[in-house]
């Protein structure tokens, strides 16, 4: 048996031993990181074998890149989960000689020479499948949209996934819906409540204008499963696309109609009596104009479900 | 009604109670972190917060948001995340504005790669920016009380609100599969502007083909509908994510249901008699409905540059409510419509890079909405009886199926200095089932449209496009529309969706960079439209156009000041024509309309960091709209105007942001929000029943608010 004391030393040696070995081990990486023997190899910080990168990209260097570690592109536990090269490429050249051979073998910033189907490649390479099945010949993919144009990959907000930053990113290139967010009939978009990608799929849909289902109707029955019928007595436009009246981004006419009461009706309806009249605040006619237009009387505009017909219940109003 | 309101007030509070509940156990349980690796590489987790004020009374900076009544309101956000990296296994709350209305909350617990599950809950309330006046009374419920002769009334705030729940699961199985699943159940309860109304017409002495017409009769009563329904959403999906095969196929099914079959609203106008709106009761709301879809896509690989995509889909939606059995129904109509609508859509894409500097694309898409809805005599004697303006018509329901076929072609060419060419061809056809009866019908139409473009994408300091678009839409002959005795209706007007038209655009977009600091973006999109007319006739739409402007600049002065300037002009523009009804003279004046909308937006925003302790920002928006409605009528020109009407917003964000220390800072912020109109909507209405809507056409809101943040890993 050792007594008390004895223990005591030998703990006490043991841990002056590990901490010896651990000092030894961590500390020359943020301490004496310059100071590395070119027999010691960089030791691994976050992802299998970046070693050799995070010895010169810490949070120091212009290209700062431990802050994957805070995402799932930094779960290690993941057997999927990538490696420095597995996006950037072994980039023999630039790790030998960086001054001579700046930049890795595939790089995703605005100076990269890599095309945007090799970048966009890197992350197709798991990327592919899913939600994300249909990017090849999307509207996106086709234009030479990059991934890396949206999304952030070494930050752990990553703008275009936040309901909040999403609309900005995506408007950096659909500035018309940057102003028509703004009128004052409109989606609640800049509260975050409805956002681009709640009715658009970025990466690519079987639908027209990446719709996240499979045609307008569906993406708008969605939130409005009310219109979606059928009725008894249907308005020809409203089964066919709700865009052809709506514009969703915003309006400056109620209810997001592309155009106010009665001209966007006289689009289409013949001028048999009142239907064709003027617009206009006073006499008659302004019941097509004020309040809610031709709506005051047709009430039921995206259809009538009422089985009777003795009160023009064909014509929508009631 | 008002317990159910009162449980869901608590609910709300039980999930913000619930937030804070799991936050504050979440710091307790925080570990302290000395490692500055595991400080770079650890996701971290930040509460927020605080109090502010709201100063003003306001309608539309709250309108989505609950930030309406001047007063205190609580900020409180989290946004928690917390990772074991042995295991890989996630924690993740995020709470955003539990302490508005406008709350949401996500909790998602996971294991990367291996399984995961998550629950969230949202509540969106939407005000009416108008206020009612109005001495109806029951508004949510489905039975309002409507006064018989005009009444003053006192001011009500309609509103709905939306509360969504939301599960999903989703487990990686063995051979690359990956199982989800995934619900909602949402909510939407409160009450919206409806109404009711018949033709309150200036007196004629004769109507259309002689045929005699009434004279200044009905009226417009504000009906507020009861909005009472549930949504929910849920299906589920097997992926298979091979190196070259992905597929997925699954279920997604939809059900809408409606607590409120019909408005039966009480009292109401009798002038007029029958062709008062008091007969018009009851009212119909909008029908359960449902739908089930099995579906199917892919993608494969056939060579790293060719690959195939594809979908093909089976929707089968109902509509089965129950009618209400009170209501007439003519012989043979069952105790429902039996509305079907089975949909088959089919898709493939094929891209490929044939040569090294050739890409091309195709795409094809079929989809068939078979509406099988009974076809069945509603009202058989609506062929032998005018309606309320002297027509005739079928009395037949009128289901309309569509069948879409689209395809592309395109292909794209490098140049020298990294341009390239692009061409590309697509086309539309679309068969629509129906009858031209009140509107113009055709059943087909098709589109064709030709695209060049030049780019480039890949350059230090310029890159990008300009293209070109042309497009003819055309069709098969328009029916000629007929009423239900078979006599000719009017043959005047191609609808818009239905109309030729040939369509050109200009699209130039440039990305400049001159230098490291400083980047410039120029948009400019220009299309303009000619439509077709029917024979012998140029009313309808005639001509459109649309232009589109952008500037914005970003500098970056230093690493801790960065400024973004941005300018947008949008210019719509619509010509078309209708014809005024018959006056007592006999004349029926063709007139037209120019439809100018014109709008302009300008945005600064500039954040800085003077301190290392220290983070400014500041965002500035305005916008102007205005519509122009020019008019072209010669008879009663001082009646026949609708004046401009002009609406301004703008918006400012200023915040501060001080680190007290690392994990603890104090964040101050203050929005101002203006809103100016001269909307003229609702100005002069007045509805039978005497009720009016008015808004502050002025409005100066801002709200202040101070927090607290506090961050731990």
């Amino acid at each position: 048996m050792l007594d008390n004391s004895k223990t005591a030393q030998i703990i006490l040696s043991w841990l002056l031993a590990i901490s010896f070995v651990i000092g030894i081990l961590i500390l020359p990486k943020y301490v004496f990181a310059e100071d590395l023997d070119d027999a010691d190899p960089p030791q691994d910080l976050i992802l299998k074998g970046d070693g050799k990168c995070t010895v010169c990209h810490d949070e120091s260097s212009d290209n700062p890149i431990l802050a994957i570690g805070k995402t799932k592109h930094g779960t290690t536990a993941d057997h999927r989960t990538p490696t420095c090269t597995s996006c950037h490429g072994e980039g023999g050249n630039h790790e030998d000689t960086p001054h001579k051979a700046p930049m890795p073998q595939r790089t995703f910033g605005k100076k990269s020479v890599n095309s945007i189907e090799e970048r966009n490649n890197a992350c197709l390479a798991c990327h592919q499948g899913g939600k994300r099945m249909h990017w090849s010949g999307s509207t996106h993919a086709n234009r030479d949209v990059a991934c890396t144009s949206c999304h952030t990959i070494h930050t752990e907000q990553d703008k275009v996934r936040n309901r909040i930053t999403q609309p900005e990113v995506c408007f950096n290139c659909h500035k018309e819906m940057r102003q028509l967010i703004n009128r004052p009939y409109r989606h609640p978009i800049r509260e975050g409540k409805v956002i681009c990608s709640d009715c658009h799929n970025p990466h690519g849909s079987a639908g027209p204008s990446k719709m996240v289902r499979d045609n307008v109707n569906d993406t708008c029955y969605t939130c409005h499963m009310e219109k979606r019928g059928p009725f008894v007595y249907n308005h020809p436009p409203v089964q066919e696309n709700c865009a052809i009246c709506h514009n969703p981004h915003g309006t400056t006419a109620p209810n997001l109609l592309r155009t106010r009461s009665p001209f966007i009706c006289q689009e289409c309806h013949e001028p048999n009596t009142h239907q064709g009249s003027s617009g206009t605040l006073t006499g008659a006619y302004a019941r097509n104009t004020l309040a809610r237009g031709c709506l005051n009387c047709h009430t039921q505009i995206h259809g009538s479900n009422m089985p009777e017909n003795i009160r023009n219940e064909s014509m929508f109003q009631r | 009604m008002f317990t159910a309101t009162l449980d869901l007030r608590k609910f709300q509070y039980s999930i913000a109670f619930f937030t804070f509940l799991a936050a504050t156990t979440s710091v307790y349980s925080s570990e302290t972190n000395n490692d500055p690796v595991k400080e770079l590489a650890k996701p971290r987790s930040v509460v927020n917060i605080g109090a502010g004020q709201l100063f003003n009374d306001n309608a539309r900076f709250g309108q989505y948001t609950g930030l309406r009544n001047e007063g205190p309101y609580g900020i409180f956000n989290v946004d928690i995340s917390k990772r074991y990296d042995d295991t890989g296994t996630w924690f993740k709350l995020l709470g955003r504005n539990l302490g508005l209305q406008n709350r949401d909350v996500h909790f998602e617990h996971s294991k990367q790669g291996n399984w995961g599950y998550f629950i969230d809950y949202s509540q969106t309330p939407r005000y009416e920016p108008f206020t009612v006046n109005t001495a109806v009374t029951g508004i949510g419920t489905t039975d309002p009380h409507i006064p018989t002769s005009p009444t003053t009334g006192n001011p009500a705030q309609l509103s709905t609100e939306r509360h969504s729940i939301g599960f999903g699961f989703n487990k990686f199985l063995p051979g690359n599969l990956e199982l989800h699943f995934h619900f909602r159940n949402e909510e939407k309860d409160g009450d919206r502007i409806f109404g009711r109304g018949n033709r309150l017409g200036e007196p004629r002495l004769s109507g259309f083909n002689g045929m005699p017409s009434p004279r200044a009769i009905g009226g417009f009563e504000f009906i507020p509908e009861p909005i009472n329904s549930t949504i929910r959403i849920f299906g589920t999906t097997l992926d298979y994510v091979g190196k070259d095969l992905q597929l997925s196929g699954g279920y997604y099914g939809t059900m809408y249901n409606n607590k409120n079959a019909l408005l039966t609203p009480v009292g109401g106008s009798t002038v007029g008699g029958i062709f008062s709106p008091s007969e018009y009761t009851p009212i119909s709301l909008a029908p359960d409905n449902q739908s089930h879809q099995g579906f199917l896509s892919g993608g494969y690989s056939f060579t790293p540059t060719t690959r195939g995509t594809f979908k093909v889909a089976y929707t089968r939606a109902t509509q089965t409510d129950t009618f209400t059995p009170s209501l007439f129904t003519a012989p043979g109509i069952g105790s429902n419509l039996g509305g079907r609508v089975d949909t088959a859509l089919a898709q493939a894409g094929l891209t490929a890079r044939p040569l090294q500097k050739l890409s091309i694309n195709t795409n094809f898409r079929f989809e068939d909405r078979d509406d099988k809805t009974p076809v069945l005599f509603y009202n058989p004697m609506a062929a032998w009886h005018d309606d309320l303006n002297g027509n005739r018509w079928n009395g037949l329901n009128n289901p309309r199926s569509f069948r879409t076929i689209t395809s592309k072609f395109e292909a794209s060419y490098a140049l020298p200095h990294n341009f390239r060419l692009v061409g590309s061809v697509d086309y539309e056809h679309r068969d629509r089932t129906g009858t031209a009866t009140n509107t113009g019908h055709r059943f087909r139409t098709d589109e064709l449209s030709y695209r060049a473009e030049l780019r480039r994408s890949l350059s230090e300091t310029i890159t990008g496009t300009i293209s070109y678009i042309h497009s003819d839409r055309f069709g098969s002959s328009f029916l000629t529309n007929t009423t239900g005795s078979g006599d000719p209706f009017f043959n005047l007007i191609a609808p818009s969706n239905l109309a030729d038209r040939a369509r050109d655009k200009v699209r130039f977009l440039a990305n400049w960079d001159p230098i490291d600091s400083l980047s410039i973006q120029v948009s400019i999109d220009e299309s303009f439209d000619n439509y077709g007319h029917r024979a012998g006739s140029d009313l309808g739409l005639r001509k459109g156009s649309a232009r589109n402007y952008s500037l914005d600049a970003t500098y970056t002065f230093s690493e801790r000041l960065q400024a973004t300037a941005w300018l947008s002009r949008n210019e719509t523009h619509i010509n078309q024509a209708s014809r005024n009804a018959i006056t007592d003279s006999g004349i029926r004046e063709i007139w037209g309309a120019n439809l100018h909308n014109i709008g302009t937006s300008v945005g600064l925003e500039v954040t800085a960091k003077p301190t290392d302790k220290l983070e400014t920002g500041a965002n500035f928006m305005f916008s102007d709209n205005t519509d122009k409605f020019n008019q072209k009528v010669t008879l009663e020109p001082q009646v026949n105007i609708v004046p401009n009407l002009t609406t301004q917003y703008s918006n400012l964000r200023l915040f501060a942001r001080y680190d007290i220390r690392r994990n603890l800072g104090v964040r101050l912020d203050y929005i101002l929000d203006h809103f100016k109109t001269n909307e003229w909507t609702w100005t002069g209405w007045r509805y039978t029943d005497g009720t009016t809507l008015t808004q502050d056409t002025n409005q100066m809101a801002s709200f202040a608010f101070l927090s607290v943040l506090y961050s731990w890993q």
